[in-house]
């Protein structure tokens, strides 16, 4: 079941983001012989290394100072100190990057004090480069980190102060192989340039023969130090943003700069090369115009495609900017353009480009949010009608929900393999970006065209065939009830072949008939109301699996008292349910004096009960009510003409809606002389009337201590009179045998009595038999020998029994071993072991000690030493007693 | 093995965590372990907040809230292969986000605000889970106060987790979110008992608390609810009234066992679904603490005929998997044994083993287990991982996806053993998943062309 949760204010639902640490390491990983260490809780590292792994599918290393309960309230830089050095140890790094988390910036901790401490302390790792980034998990989202690690890199590392005739080049976060792009490109044109970050190889390595866990590509500190002397700063980012380290170099160094957007579809592709061209002051490769020439083509070729695309974008800013741009050039209308971090600049610069090819198409609304959240997403997706996403892995769950497709770019990738690889920039990358889309954009059509058009156009007369089909299905349940009425005794009277066990689940009843005393225990009398015992539900299922071990012909399960049924709702419901789960196909049938029957006939029918029994003794509620000493309805008391009016109403009711519901009825008629010995037929007309099944007209047998203790039963000759008037009217029942509430056997041959001892043993413990051994056994686990006779807290005892291995129960103990400083002084807790396992023959432990070896020999209980399974244990020990 | 490699890449600090030949029993004070992370080392162990997490957020129709900037949101969505077949609510990840003007005024009345809406906004709340995270305690916020008047004013549970990531490690996490259920929980305490019982420290990934299920209803056993995969609210406070609890991953769930059975005077069982002996015994033990001599008849019968099935199945893989050797890194020391002696039973050796949370214990019975040479390790680093799973010539790793690009630079197959696979390992199912498992990645024919 799809719950459905609505976007909220207060509360990001879903998050189309990460923080600060996440995007800051990355930028890390582009650096040459740098690791991070990230200065928090553990887990921040851990959730971090295990994202960028599955994303780029490389081990990602990240130290944690793992801060403390201590160091949360004393100040963490005793565990940085630390853990810088055995980062060193382990890693031997150039630079270390050392970022903060929401947990290090709230106590307050001075990270760059901290590291000119440590390499005052620490003379010998002065040739370190120890660069403090602020990443608070609060100050923004992964994308903010990602920038303020280039900034903290760049501001830290000191510069060289000769002029150089490199370049700069700062791009936006992009994936491993854009990089390798842009470094190639920047080769074709013979620029030599310094890239931060660079993320080719370190995060996208290749398979060698050797491993080397310190990322070793990427850009080395000597480059880094020229960046102040460089001729010329290329950012490749579309936002101006505050800690931009273009304008950090310009100021400082006086270098200047060129900001581009990231080089994604035709014009900002064009816009990148004709800078590397001005730069290079050589001529645009014939090879590039080749490949842009390609691409346009491919634009034309999938245009129209394409113009079916309503695009869902979301990810980081650069990356949504881009992909936009792309989309609006070669004809997909981005419907919803999404980010969750701050950038209210997304607005202003996607908004036009959207609006342009909106006019073009003449069509629907689209939304651009940033600060957004998968909920808000999906909801103006639906708002928008987007038929595709576009977007990092994340977006999933709103693809598979809305069964869209869903092309993966950005980050995360971990529900994919390759997400290193994928490329967006340059024609090239553009090309196979808007392929991919268009490609799923078909796909779309391909696999829908048929239904769809199926589904609006095809129309045919289908009620026919329905109706056809529906027919068999009434016939298989009208035979289904055929056969369960003859092989039910109580419905047939050839049925008396076929077994029947009642099962006394229902102790409770809710009107006091004035002929019947509910008795518990009698196994003299055999009357209805009476039962040796009331069962649970689940007691009644073993009894019924027993029983029905014995007898093959047992066909019908009923429910007959001692009290009501209905009264006892939960738990015949419970009982039938579960055996119904063991017997697709006994039947069920139930008694009841019909008060509560209205509410429950529904349920019945769903429970597959198919035979119910009602006691009707009247139909007029005078006589009805001179039946019943009282009845409770909810929560009431009736007595009299009120209680026989209730009754009757809801006896009829009730009937109407089993018969409605497909269930067979039986009536019982009990006869009263003087009551209602002359009103019976009255009766049978009615129940005849509303389709009833069958009625068994009864004697009223007189019973101590009941309020017609005192009247006279009706004489077998008139009791025969009455049922042949009614045969006139409906089938009579003959073959009534009175059963008991737990009746068990055929109508003739009541096995209750005698199978009382056999029932009852069902339900009782198994008694072990007095020549067996048990174990106390030492286990933690519970499935294997793993404790010290010492530590264990408790003992699991089991008996050995003619090679059979049985779990008894367990044992606990007060520990008389709880660390060795505590050993001696508790020896005399050895009491309360030695009392938990008295009467075993032998105690099983992974390791017992001299001493208590020795004590265990003085009362005869074998000490055994192992680390089997413990089953196998107790055998093997039992084998060697 | 003081090799000059072994003085390389092993940190001083570490060394006593390690175990090279055998001596994890503590002679000399054995294997140290139980212990904080140490500092700077690479751990591939998780928070506080990550313990509770695991453990309460498959409960389906629970809202779970983040409060906290929102890494510990994000990072946490949805990534477990917890299932379902009731509501899904449990599937979002809900967070305060908060920001840098909460640090400085407190984030309380945005929790506040929150929860109302949610009241507002949400058909049928019935149960709200609010995980403190790192910050939350340092800027002040009352949290557990927030709860209790939240809980009185709508009258349902808004029960609070205490998780910041430094308070421990992952297991006190877990006890966090033990103590959560049983906020949950102690109002039904007194319900009258049946025979039935609940199933703890399983958590349905890829449907195994299901498969669990299957077996128990095939002996004609009720289960009355899990804890915590696929459980509703409504499931869970019915749990009082189990006449016993098993615990399957003894390491996250013990905890609660004890208090259940304090509580609710419920007794606990361990158990273990791994494998066909601990699947086998566990089943039959389960009946046999019901005293249904009924069920464990059937117990015996349903296991030997699937362990029957299982016959050919396993001869056929023995052949291709007897004689390589494993390397073990998991979260628990429950698990890495019973892997231990799954891999015995492919005839696959295990020469390296170690686990994030293992107790001392834990460790001696690995170190009963395997040969005298395995390296035993605990809350190991990538730079150990590596120098032992090569020393010692590891043909396959199982752990988590954090290990996985790590055993594969390394040459090395992987098996997935955590909370993100999407296939059963539990169970008689699961043995035919694991084997295949490791089949699939150790005699694959990439490795020819790796030298």
């Amino acid at each position: 079941m799809k719950s459905k949760v609505e976007p909220l204010v207060n509360l990001n639902i879903n998050p189309c983001k990460m923080c600060m640490p996440m995007g800051s390491a990355t930028a890390f990983y582009g650096l040459k012989n740098t690791m991070t260490i990230l200065h928090g809780s553990q887990g921040c590292a851990t959730y971090i290394r295990r994202h960028m792994a599955t994303h780029y599918n490389e081990p990602v290393d990240i130290a944690s100072s793992s801060l403390t309960e201590e160091g949360t309230v004393y100040g963490g830089s005793g565990n940085l100190k630390k853990g810088l050095k055995n980062l060193i140890e382990l890693y031997h790094p150039d630079i270390i990057g050392v970022m903060t988390t929401c947990l290090a910036e709230t106590i307050g901790e001075d990270v760059p004090g901290i590291l000119n401490e440590f390499q005052e302390e620490n003379p010998q790792y002065k040739d370190i480069t120890l660069i403090p980034c602020s990443s608070p998990g609060y100050g923004g989202s992964q994308y903010d980190g990602y920038f303020s690690a280039l900034h903290a890199i760049v501001s830290s590392i000191e510069m060289e102060g000769t002029k150089n005739n490199l370049v700069n080049v700062l791009t936006a976060p992009i994936s491993p192989a854009d990089t390798r792009y842009i470094k190639a490109m920047l080769k074709l044109f013979g620029i030599e340039a310094i890239l931060l970050p660079d993320l080719s190889e370190n995060l996208d390595g290749e398979h060698d023969k050797e491993y080397n866990r310190l990322p070793h590509h990427g850009t080395h500190i000597s480059q880094l130090k020229k960046m102040g002397g460089a001729k010329l700063t290329l950012e490749l980012c579309s936002f101006e943003r505050k800690n931009s380290v273009a304008e950090y170099l310009q100021n400082t160094y006086g270098v200047p700069y060129v900001r581009l957007s990231l080089p994604v579809g035709l014009r900002d592709t064009d816009a990148f090369l004709k800078a590397l061209s001005d730069i290079s002051k050589l001529p645009i490769p014939e090879e590039l115009n080749k490949e842009r020439g390609r691409y346009l083509d491919s634009m034309i070729d999938s245009h129209k495609y394409n113009a079916s695309g309503r695009a869902a974008v979301f990810g980081e800013p650069d990356q949504v900017y881009s992909t936009v741009r792309l989309m609006c050039e070669c004809g997909i209308l981005p419907v919803v353009c999404a980010t969750g971090a701050a950038c209210p600049e997304l607005l202003k610069k996607v908004a036009p480009e959207i609006e342009k090819l909106r006019n073009l198409y003449l069509t629907e609304a689209y939304k651009i949010a940033d600060k957004a959240d998968f909920k808000d997403i999906e909801a103006m997706m639906i708002e928008c009608k987007a038929n595709v996403m576009v977007g990092n892995s994340d977006g999933r769950r709103i693809a598979e929900d809305l069964k869209l497709p869903l092309v993966r770019r950005g980050f995360p990738i971990h529900d994919h393999v390759g997400g290193q690889r994928l490329k967006m920039l340059g024609y090239e990358g553009s090309m196979e970006y808007m392929d991919e889309i268009s490609n799923y954009l078909i796909d779309t059509i391909e696999t829908s065209f048929r239904e769809t058009l199926y589904n609006s156009y095809y129309k045919d007369t289908l009620i026919d065939t329905k109706e056809m089909e529906v027919k068999p299905m009434i016939d298989s349940r009208e035979e289904e009830m055929k056969r369960k009425t003859l092989e039910h005794p109580c419905y047939n009277c050839k049925g008396h072949k076929f077994a029947r066990i009642h099962l006394p689940v229902a102790p409770a009843c809710n009107v006091q008939c004035k002929y019947c005393v509910r008795k518990f225990d009698c196994p003299n009398e055999s009357r209805p109301g009476v039962t040796s015992v009331i069962l649970t539900p689940e007691e009644g299922l073993s009894r019924y699996l027993a029983v029905k071990e014995k007898m093959p012909n047992l066909t019908v399960v009923g429910i007959a008292g001692p009290g009501e049924a209905l009264e006892n709702w939960e738990s015949v419901k419970s009982l039938f349910e579960q055996i119904r789960a063991h017997d697709p196909k006994v039947t069920f049938c139930l008694s009841t004096n019909g008060l509560k029957l209205p509410l429950y006939a529904e349920e019945l029918a769903r429970l597959s009960v198919s035979h119910v029994t009602v006691t009707l003794n009247a139909v007029d509620p005078h006589i009805s009510g001179q039946m019943y000493q009282y009845i409770r309805f909810m929560g009431k008391e009736y007595t009299g003409d009120a209680a026989g009016a209730i009754m009757v109403a809801n006896q009829l009711a009730g009937i109407r809606l089993l018969i409605a519901n497909g269930i067979l009825v039986k009536v019982n008629i009990v006869t009263v002389k003087g009551i209602n010995d002359s009103h019976v037929p009255e009766v049978v007309k009615v129940v005849k009337s509303l389709g009833c099944f069958i009625t068994n007209i009864m004697q009223m047998i007189p019973v101590e201590g009941s309020a017609f203790e005192q009247v006279e039963p009706i004489s077998n000759k008139r009791l025969t009179e009455i049922r042949k008037e009614c045969e006139e009217i409906m089938p009579q029942m003959y073959h009534c045998q009175h059963c008991r509430a737990d009746a068990v056997g055929t109508l003739t041959d009541d096995k209750s009595i005698e199978l009382k001892g056999f029932l009852q043993e069902e339900a009782k413990d198994s008694q072990p038999v007095k020549t067996h051994y048990r174990f106390a056994v030492a286990s933690k686990s519970g499935v294997i020998v793993d404790t010290h006779f010492g530590h264990a807290k408790e003992f699991y005892l089991y008996d050995y029994l003619n090679g059979e291995v049985r779990f008894a129960g367990k044992k606990k103990v007060e520990q008389y071993c709880i660390g060795e400083e505590h050993c001696e002084e508790k020896e005399d807790k050895m009491e309360s072991i030695m009392n938990a396992i008295k009467g075993c023959n032998g105690v099983i432990a992974m390791r017992i000690g001299m001493e208590p070896s020795k004590k265990l020999a003085e009362l005869g209980i074998k000490p055994v030493n192992t680390y089997d399974m413990i089953e196998d244990a107790v055998k093997k020990a039992a084998a060697a007693m | 093995m003081e090799t000059e490699n072994y003085n390389k890449n092993i940190l001083d600090a570490r060394k006593s965590s390690i175990v090279i030949t055998k001596g994890c029993d503590g002679k000399k004070g054995g294997i140290c372990c139980d212990s904080n992370s140490v500092s700077g080392s690479v751990s591939q162990r998780a928070c506080v907040y990550c313990g509770a997490r695991v453990v309460l957020n498959p409960i389906t129709d629970a809202y779970h809230i983040v409060h906290g900037p929102i890494g510990c949101s994000s990072y946490t969505w949805d990534i477990r292969g917890s299932l379902t077949s009731g509501e899904d609510i449990y599937r979002n990840s809900f967070s305060t986000d908060l920001q840098e003007t909460d640090i400085i005024f407190g984030g309380i009345k945005k929790l506040e605000a929150a929860v109302d809406e949610l009241m507002e906004k949400e058909e049928n709340v019935k149960l709200i889970f609010i995980y403190a995270t790192c910050i939350v305690g340092v800027i002040g916020d009352d949290v557990d106060a927030l709860c209790n008047m939240k809980s009185s004013q709508y009258n349902i549970p808004v029960i609070p987790v205490k998780s910041p990531g430094f308070s421990g490690n992952k297991s006190t996490g877990y006890r966090m979110a033990c103590d959560a259920i049983m906020k949950v929980l102690l109002p039904y305490r007194g319900k009258k008992k049946r025979k039935a019982i609940n199933i703890l420290g399983d958590f349905n990934l890829a449907g195994e608390m299901w498969i669990i299920k299957n077996y128990f209803k095939e002996m004609g056993i009720d289960v009355i609810s899990g804890f915590t995969g696929d459980t509703s609210y409504e499931q869970m406070i019915e749990a009082p009234r189990a006449s016993l609890n098993i615990v399957q991953c003894a390491g996250s769930s013990t905890y609660l066992a004890n208090r259940m059975e304090e509580e609710f005077d419920i007794p606990f069982l361990k158990v273990s679904f791994f494998g066909i002996e601990d699947t086998t015994a566990s089943l039959i033990r389960v009946a046999e603490a019901l005293k249904d001599e009924e069920a464990r008849k059937k117990a015996v019968l349903f296991c030997s005929k699937k362990e029957a099935e299982l016959t050919e199945f396993l001869s056929l893989y023995h052949k291709n998997l007897a004689g390589k050797k494993a390397a073990i890194y998991v979260g628990g020391g429950f698990k890495a044994i019973s892997l231990i002696r799954q891999f015995k039973a492919m005839g696959i050796e295990t020469v390296v083993v170690g686990t994030q949370t293992g107790k001392k214990e834990d460790y001696e019975i690995m170190e009963g287990l395997v040969e005298p040479d395995t390296i035993i390790l605990d809350d190991a680093n990538p730079a150990e991982l590596e120098t032992f799973m090569r020393e010692k010539g590891a043909d396959i790793l199982v752990g988590g996806v954090k290990e996985r690009p790590l055993a594969y630079k390394l040459g090395i197959a992987f098996c997935d053993h955590n909370h993100e696979r999407k296939f059963p390992l539990a169970g008689f199912e699961g043995i035919y998943n694991f084997t295949m498992e490791i089949n699939k990645s150790i005699n694959n024919p990439v490795w020819e062309f790796v030298s």
